[in-house]
Order: structure tokens, then C-alpha cells, then sequence
């Protein structure tokens, strides 16, 4: 496969990812500000997910229209879902012979109703949502004709690398964004109402009950974000589904680069494998989302170095 | 059947021909279609209208136009009444467009060797050596299997009479395929069994007769040749087509910074390495094909890839140079290529052409000038020109300054009245004109051209211009089995 090539498929998947991941995000802040007596700070989410600049921030983050148009379908935005779906579109559009035709349609749909003036006007006026759960709708398409029509040849398995290596920086953020605010204190005085919206807004409430039968503590959430094997937004999940993909690009023509990626993907699993409750609380919470990230990000680099840099 | 509303008032006349009307008869081609459209209710075709529109949409038919920081998706407007041309018409076309391209074959293969139809005073040196897309650099280069015209697009239009005329060659990348293609797939969407009932020739065999040319000219002689479609990037506004072709053949499509070369020969840059190159079929322009050896600020192309060709180690479709034999000034000269190198007489016709660099014709041109249209030789998509009896005398006289300074690079020929077809606008049936570009392919088992092509209209009433950079629009284009 061209290196070019694997680099759009990658990226593709990688913003249709992030884009379910702010979409899901923005749900549960908005719902959670709905029921909160003082005023919701939008803080956390425009501090993380955008690059909007501290003193704006400050001047909008009671203004949770303003940020949800912002988020959606603002065009200066980098990260907005309407970038986003553009930049994933644009992505797709360059590869277009190498996906398949009802994967290209899906995106180029997405691509079509993020235009549509409708949404702006509902996330400003009408119940927002709607509004998101449609587009959330739209990514569920895109995720199931990827499973359904794409063949599971190289293209297939880069897509699944940008999603899980995505997808596992998402589920490090969003424990960012509740705990940045919470200073990284682990002492149970958070809420249970934000923790329940969290849990929900990544389908996870349910197993969240199965698993911990109590309380909505802030230990057990961070267990189920970071450990639970069987939670599909986990990090030990998306790590490991990660690793599941690269493992299929192994072939005797890029040996070197295969190892040293494969070395760095499975020092990572190992490092949050064995770990626990006890290693992240001396660490602090703050610091192990950290290094987290950080071998995410190197991760993504040595693909680059290994596998897309064709310039 | 012309109780339906959609037949009211359709006007015909005796200037224009009416591929559908013969005066006020229904051609006997068009009588099948015309059954069945009568019986649809107006306001029904206007869904299957905005039902063809939403299907290009969200296929992604598209070309983009660039405003600002925003590219604007625009869907080649198409009509949805096909246009219908007759087993015996098409037998015509096809013969004579076969015919024009072993000559200019012939042309192009003596004009980069013995040029020989120089020497025999056919063709005026000076014609060929004032031509921009005259190659040097192609001189003497052996080209596989003698074929520089792979791939062709030869317009065809219809005087007031019905004659056929040949308006132009294409010869270097011609476009319009996929669209050819896209409008019968959406046909059959839109009318259901109404190919089958009207046995229509199939058109959708073009990408395996494609590829089986290509494949045939792969220097290494090896089952599975590595094929590739060289395209500009999706910035260029034949994208959709570049794409849409690649995925048919099942080639790789690459960007001239996915290849490189080395010690000749074509690699591309995969995550498994480089991996070798046979054949391009690229639809990069000449002159950006190579930074070593045309225009070196390109980033289009490939550096080294004329000296990799030059050694035969990788084949280029269509081949470079082409330019100089569907120069418009060069045109003219078709017809006696014909019979210089096939003995032949042609069999379809050339529209008079006035050579402006020729004093005499040129003062019989500006005299008559509201008869004429004048043409950049090298230029094409409808630009550069200027309609007589269309152009206010402020611009008629502008344009004539133009070409007295370099009149090599402009000619004339009388305004043709294309023929009209019947498209559907504002609820009902109304004249529109048209062309054909018919695609050929030329390998080396011989000439195949699919049966039909890309029917082009000029949209807004009256005009003569087809041109989708200038507002047209095209039709699905059919040819009867019998």
C-alpha cells in the first residue's frame, strides 16, 4: 500500500474517532449543566478539546449555546465536529479508490448534513440534543460500514490504528477534563450526577453497575476508563485493540520498522497492565494520565517516521 | 402520445437539426422513449430530476470550485432525457473516427522520426515547429508498439443537415469518461428497464478494455504488471474521474510525490518499501510530467521520469507530445494526412478552417467576421474564443488586435449550427445544443471504442457552447443495438 495512502486512511479514521469523542463529550456537559445549581463552567472542555484562548475562554465558558456552536460548527475552530468531518472527508477523498464506495458515501453524507444550516440553528435555539445525537448517529454509520464493506487488508488495519490510538486518547482527556477541575484529587468528594452522565454518554453505565455494584466513586470510574478489559472505551482496551491491528502488518520487507513500533505498543500495554490503584495514586493521578499520553504520542510519531513518511 | 404536456410547443426549425424531431414526425429512434415518457405525469420527472441530483451528490459526482478558503461541491448538471444515436449513424462514427486515428498516429510516429509528410510538403515545417506542445525531447524515442494516441476524445457535431463533422481532437488527456460511465449508472436509477427495452449498447466494459491495453504494454513481460493512474492531487477538477477510474481498473492512483526513480527505473513509496513501476497512465499535462526536462518549478511530476521512459523501463499513456497533433492551426492538415498515409478518403468531415496567419484568409475572416468563430489553437474548455455574431464590436475589435500580433496561434470557422436535442427544463421538453466526444482506446490488438461517449449541451437557450466550464451540462448517450 502507498505510504500516502495508509497516512489518509489513518487520519480518516483518526478524526472520525475524535469527532465521536467530542460529540459524546459535549452530550454529557450539556445534559450535566442542565441540572447543576450554580453556574456550569465550560472550562475544562474549551481548556482541552480546542485552542481557544485563555481569555476567551473565561469570557465564554458560562455561555454553553455559544460553546456547543463553537464546538460543532464553528469554521476557525481546528477541532470542530465540521472540521473535523471535513478534514476525515478530504481524507477519504484522496484515497477514494482505496475505500469502498459506500464508505466514501457515508463521509461525503456526513459531510453534506454538517454543512446544512440546520445545525447551528438547533444547537442555538432548539433542543442541541437532538442535534448531536443525530450526528452521533451519522458516526455509527460510518463505524459500522468500515466493520461491514472494508476488506480486512492493510487499509482496513491502519484505519483500526488511528481509531484505537484515537479512541485511547480521548479516554485519557475526558478523565482530564473532570479531574483538571478537581486539582487530580482522588478524596471522594466528587459527584455522582457528572460521573452517571460521563458513564452514559460513553455507553458505559450499565457495565459500570454490573462491575462495581456501588457507588459512583471517583476510584471506580477511573478503573473502568483505565482498566476494565471489557469497557470498549477503556485505555487497556483501545491499547490493546491497537495492538491487535499493528500485529497484522508484519511482514519480512519492514522488519525494523515493525519492531521498534511493536516494542514501543507493547512496552505500553504492559505499563498499564500492570499497574494498579496503588502505582497510580503514588504516581498521582495526574502524572500517570500523562505519561499515558505521551507514549500515545510517540506511538503516533514512529508511525509517521516508520510507515507514512514518504516525503 | 404528444397529448402529454411535456410535448407542448416543442420548437423546431429548418436552420437547426433535431436529433429527435423530423419536423413535426418523431424520429423512429426516439419514438420508444417518447411512448414512455408520455406516460409519466410532468411533476414525476422532476423527481427523478432532483432524484439524479441528490444520487451525484451523494456519490460524491462532484467537481469543487474554490472561493475563498472554501471549496464549494458543484455537480455537472445532467439532464434526464437521453440522447439517442442509431446503429447506423454509430457504424459512421466509428469508422471514421478509426480511421482519423491510425492517421494521426502514423502523424505523430513520422513526425518524431523521419517526418517524412514534411519533406513530402504535406505539412508546413514552420506549422510544426511553432507549436508549444511540439516535444524535442520525444524525438527519435522509440514508443512501445508505435502508439503515442492511447487514449482519445474526438468531438463530433452535426450541421443543419444532420452531416457529421469532427470539431476537434483530443488527443493528450481527454476527460469526460467517468461521466459517461456515472450517466448510465444513473439511468438505470432513475428509468428502470428502459435500457433493456430500447437495447442499448453497454458502455460499462471501458474500464477492462482499458486496462487491458495498459497492462499490454508493461515492459516487463510478467503476468500482473504494476499499473498505476498518475493524477494532479484532489485540487484538480478532474479528480472524481482520476479516482473513479483507478477504483474500476483496481490500480493504485499516486501523486507524483508518491514515485521516485532511481537508476532509471519507476519505484513507488509504499509501507513495504519502494515497489517497481511498468506502466503510468497519467493525466498530469506534459509539461509538468518531469522537472529535469520540461518545466522544472512542477511538483506534479516525477524527477527522472523521461530518462526512465526513455530506456523503455516504464511505459507513459498517453505518450508525451501528443499536443502537437491535436493542435487546432494542425486540423487542418488531417484530412490530407489521411490520404498521405492511409490512401484513404476521410471519411468524416473537418469543419472549414481559416488559417489567421494567412493574410488573404485572415481579411476574409474579420470581413465575415459575424459569421465566425475564432479559436486559440492550444486552448481548450471553450476558452479563448470569441463568437461573431455573439461578441459586442468593442470586444470583436479587442480580439482582432490579439491575433494580428501572433496570428499562428488563433484560426477560424464558420459559427455551425449544432444540432438540438430535447432535454427537460422548467416541466417540459425543450430544444438544446449538442456534441458528442466519443472515447476511443488504441492498443496493440487495435481500435476499440465503447459505443456511445459523452453527449455535452449547451443549457442556456440559444447558446453554442458546451463547454461545462461555461455552463454546460450532459446527457446519458445511447446507442440502439439496431
Amino acid at each position: 500500500m502507498l505510504s500516502r495512502v495508509a497516512n489518509s486512511l489513518y487520519w480518516m479514521s483518526r478524526y472520525m474517532e475524535r469527532c465521536d469523542g467530542i460529540l459524546r463529550l459535549l452530550r454529557v456537559n450539556y445534559a450535566y449543566s442542565q441540572d447543576e445549581f450554580d453556574q456550569f463552567s465550560w472550562r475544562p472542555v474549551l481548556m482541552i478539546f480546542s485552542d481557544m484562548q485563555p481569555e476567551k475562554i473565561e469570557q465564554t465558558k458560562y455561555e454553553g449555546r455559544e460553546v456547543l456552536q463553537f464546538m460543532v460548527t464553528d469554521k476557525l475552530n481546528k477541532n470542530s465536529v465540521f472540521n473535523l468531518v471535513s478534514k476525515s472527508r478530504e481524507n477519504a477523498r484522496s484515497v477514494q479508490d482505496n475505500v469502498t464506495k459506500e464508505l466514501w458515501q457515508c463521509l461525503n453524507d456526513y459531510y453534506h448534513i454538517i454543512r446544512n444550516e440546520g445545525i447551528g440553528l438547533g444547537l442555538k435555539k432548539e433542543d442541541p440534543v437532538t442535534v448531536i445525537d443525530a450526528l452521533v448517529q451519522q458516526g455509527m454509520h460510518f463505524y459500522g460500514t468500515c466493520e461491514i464493506t472494508m476488506a480486512r487488508s492493510e487499509g482496513y488495519y491502519f484505519m483500526n490504528i488511528g481509531k484505537y490510538l484515537e479512541r485511547a486518547m480521548q479516554s485519557v482527556d475526558i478523565l482530564n477534563v473532570k479531574f483538571s477541575e478537581l486539582n487530580y484529587s482522588l478524596e471522594d468528594r466528587s459527584d455522582p450526577t457528572y460521573w452517571k452522565y460521563l458513564l452514559l454518554s460513553i455507553s458505559g453505565y450499565e457495565l459500570f453497575l454490573k462491575s462495581y455494584q456501588s457507588a459512583l466513586d471517583s476510584g471506580n470510574i477511573i478503573h473502568q476508563i483505565v482498566w476494565n478489559e471489557q469497557f470498549p472505551r477503556s485505555i487497556i482496551y483501545s491499547v490493546k485493540r491497537l495492538k491487535q491491528s499493528f500485529e497484522t502488518l508484519k511482514t519480512d520487507r519492514n522488519s525494523d520498522a515493525y519492531k521498534a513500533l511493536s516494542f514501543m505498543i507493547g512496552k505500553l500495554e504492559s505499563d498499564i497492565k500492570y499497574s494498579d490503584a496503588k502505582d497510580l495514586e503514588a504516581k498521582g493521578l495526574k502524572e500517570y494520565l500523562h505519561e499515558i499520553k505521551q507514549d500515545l504520542l510517540a506511538i503516533g510519531s514512529a508511525l509517521n517516521h516508520y510507515y507514512f513518511a514518504f516525503n | 402520445m404528444e397529448s402529454s404536456p411535456l410535448f407542448n410547443h416543442y420548437p423546431t426549425s429548418k436552420e437547426i437539426y433535431d436529433e429527435m424531431y423530423n419536423g413535426n414526425e418523431i424520429r423512429p429512434h426516439y419514438r420508444k422513449l417518447c411512448d414512455f415518457l408520455s406516460t409519466f405525469p410532468t411533476e414525476e420527472l422532476s423527481k427523478k430530476e432532483e432524484m439524479a441530483r441528490r444520487l451525484f451528490m451523494s456519490q460524491g459526482v462532484t467537481f469543487t470550485v474554490y472561493s475563498g478558503d472554501e471549496g464549494i461541491e458543484k455537480i455537472f448538471p445532467f439532464d434526464v432525457i437521453p440522447r439517442i444515436i442509431t446503429a447506423a449513424e454509430w457504424s459512421y462514427i466509428e469508422k471514421g473516427i478509426k480511421q482519423r486515428l491510425k492517421a494521426l498516429n502514423h502523424f505523430l510516429n513520422d513526425i518524431y522520426s523521419n517526418q517524412f509528410i514534411i519533406k513530402d510538403k504535406i505539412v508546413p515545417i514552420d506549422m510544426i515547429y511553432s507549436c508549444e506542445h511540439y516535444l524535442r525531447e520525444m524525438h527519435n524515442l522509440k514508443v512501445p508498439h508505435d502508439i503515442f494516441v492511447h487514449i482519445s476524445g474526438i468531438d463530433i457535431i452535426r450541421d443543419f443537415d444532420g452531416t457529421f463533422y469532427v470539431l476537434e481532437d483530443n488527443l493528450r488527456t481527454p476527460s469526460g469518461v467517468s461521466y459517461m460511465l456515472e450517466n448510465r449508472e444513473i439511468t438505470k436509477r432513475i428509468f428502470p428497464d428502459l435500457i433493456p427495452q430500447n437495447a442499448v449498447r453497454t458502455v460499462d466494459n471501458y474500464p477492462q478494455l482499458l486496462y487491458k491495453n495498459l497492462a499490454a504494454l508493461s515492459p516487463r513481460h510478467q503476468s500482473n504488471p504494476n499499473i498505476v493512474m498518475l493524477t494532479p492531487g484532489i485540487y484538480n477538477s478532474a479528480y472524481f474521474e482520476h479516482s473513479t477510474l483507478a477504483r474500476l481498473m483496481g490500480i493504485e492512483l499516486v501523486e507524483g510525490r508518491d514515485l521516485v526513480v532511481d537508476n532509471h527505473r519507476v519505484y513507488m513509496k509504499t509501507t513495504q518499501g519502494l515497489q517497481i513501476v511498468d506502466v503510468i497512465y497519467r493525466r498530469v499535462d506534459d509539461e509538468y510530467l518531469d522537472p529535469l526536462v520540461f518545466n522544472s518549478d512542477s511538483m506534479l511530476g516525477v524527477a527522472g521520469l523521461m530518462s526512465a521512459y526513455r530506456k523503455g523501463h516504464v511505459a507513459i499513456v498517453n505518450a508525451p507530445g501528443n499536443g502537437v497533433a491535436d493542435d487546432k492551426a494542425i486540423y487542418i492538415y488531417v484530412p490530407d494526412m489521411i490520404k498521405y498515409y492511409l490512401n484513404e478518403e476521410p471519411i468524416l468531415k473537418n469543419v472549414p478552417t481559416y488559417k489567421l496567419e494567412d493574410a488573404s484568409e485572415r481579411k476574409y475572416v474579420f470581413d465575415n467576421i459575424e459569421k465566425m468563430v475564432i479559436k486559440k489553437t492550444n486552448a481548450s474548455g471553450g476558452y479563448g474564443m470569441i463568437i461573431g455574431n455573439a461578441a459586442t464590436e468593442q470586444e470583436i475589435e479587442d480580439y482582432k488586435k490579439v491575433v494580428e500580433e501572433e496570428p499562428r496561434q488563433f484560426i477560424a470557422q464558420p459559427i455551425i449550427s449544432l444540432s438540438a436535442a430535447p432535454c427537460y427544463i422548467n416541466g417540459k421538453l425543450q430544444p438544446r445544443r449538442i456534441d458528442l466526444r466519443p472515447f476511443a482506446l488504441f492498443g496493440p490488438s487495435g481500435i476499440e471504442i465503447v459505443p456511445g461517449g459523452l453527449t455535452r449541451v449547451a443549457l442556456k437557450e440559444g447558446s453554442l457552447v458546451v463547454n461545462s466550464s461555461q455552463g454546460g451540462g450532459s446527457k446519458d448517450t445511447w446507442v440502439l443495438n439496431s
